[in-house]
């Protein structure tokens, strides 16, 4: 059913907030970012699923500061697709799902915000 | 499900099931698809987030010293001998008033929306 309306998705105009740019939030905890092999493996994990939607510029996952002050946008992941399309259908596709139990939710994020390294938002 | 954590080269994305909530018949579903991506809604959603973190933060009041302000108005007290003029209590007033508002909006454009459990529709007065 997903397929179908995803299809339907496509055919619509591009909405105005759409973006290459996805962002994932409520995804991982500060505590698994802190250790570096969990941190991998939520790379590849990511990486690998999020290929399946469109092919994939970078991956950015915010990882807290060592010394403990607040950094900015950590617990969230970022995806920047080669287009919008592959980004919109990752939207799609990923929202509500479940990573290692958090409940995803997927939304577009500003290109130039990105591209400027501002992960609050 | 919560025993992730111990299968290392096991994927943390949970396996694709399409769970809808309610099956829409298939007429339907342009018309729900098109809520939820509809930018509108995503800005009201977000609004709707930030609120919530403000009233759990508490509000962020203006910070000018005391003489800088205007001067307070007499204190006013509801029937529990609560002070309920404060500048806390009408930010927090406000924000709550928004909050409301906003759940009103997304609601008007997607009835299928579930609101939080503390919000209660606006009366209709005459």
């Amino acid at each position: 059913q997903q397929q179908i309306a995803l299809q339907r998705l496509m055919l619509q105009p591009t909405s105005g907030a759409a973006s290459k740019v996805l962002c994932l939030t409520q995804v991982v905890s500060e505590d698994e970012l802190r250790d570096d092999e969990d941190y991998e493996d939520i790379l590849e994990d990511m990486r690998t699923e999020c290929e399946k939607f469109g092919e994939l510029v970078n991956v950015v996952i915010p990882r807290p500061n060592p010394n403990g002050e607040p950094s900015p946008g950590v617990g969230k992941v970022f995806l920047d697709y080669v287009d919008a399309e592959g980004a919109s259908k990752a939207r799609a596709g990923l929202n509500g799902r479940k990573f290692g139990g958090n409940q995803v939710v997927a939304v577009f994020y500003p290109e130039n915000k990105f591209h400027q390294q501002e992960y609050d938002g | 499900d919560g025993s992730g954590e111990t299968k290392k080269r096991k994927s943390r994305w949970a396996d694709d099931e399409p769970k809808p909530i309610i099956q829409l018949p298939d007429f339907m579903k342009d018309f729900a698809q098109g809520i939820d991506t509809d930018p509108e809604i995503q800005l009201l959603n977000a609004r709707l987030l930030e609120i919530s973190k403000i009233l759990q933060a508490g509000v962020q009041l203006d910070d000018r010293p005391e003489g800088a302000r205007s001067p307070s108005p007499e204190p006013v007290y509801d029937n529990l001998g609560i002070r309920i003029n404060t500048r806390e209590f009408r930010a927090r007033e406000r924000l709550n008033k928004e909050r409301q508002e906003i759940i009103a909006q997304i609601i008007k454009r997607n009835p299928a929306f579930k609101p939080p459990a503390d919000y209660r529709p606006p009366k209709l007065h005459k």
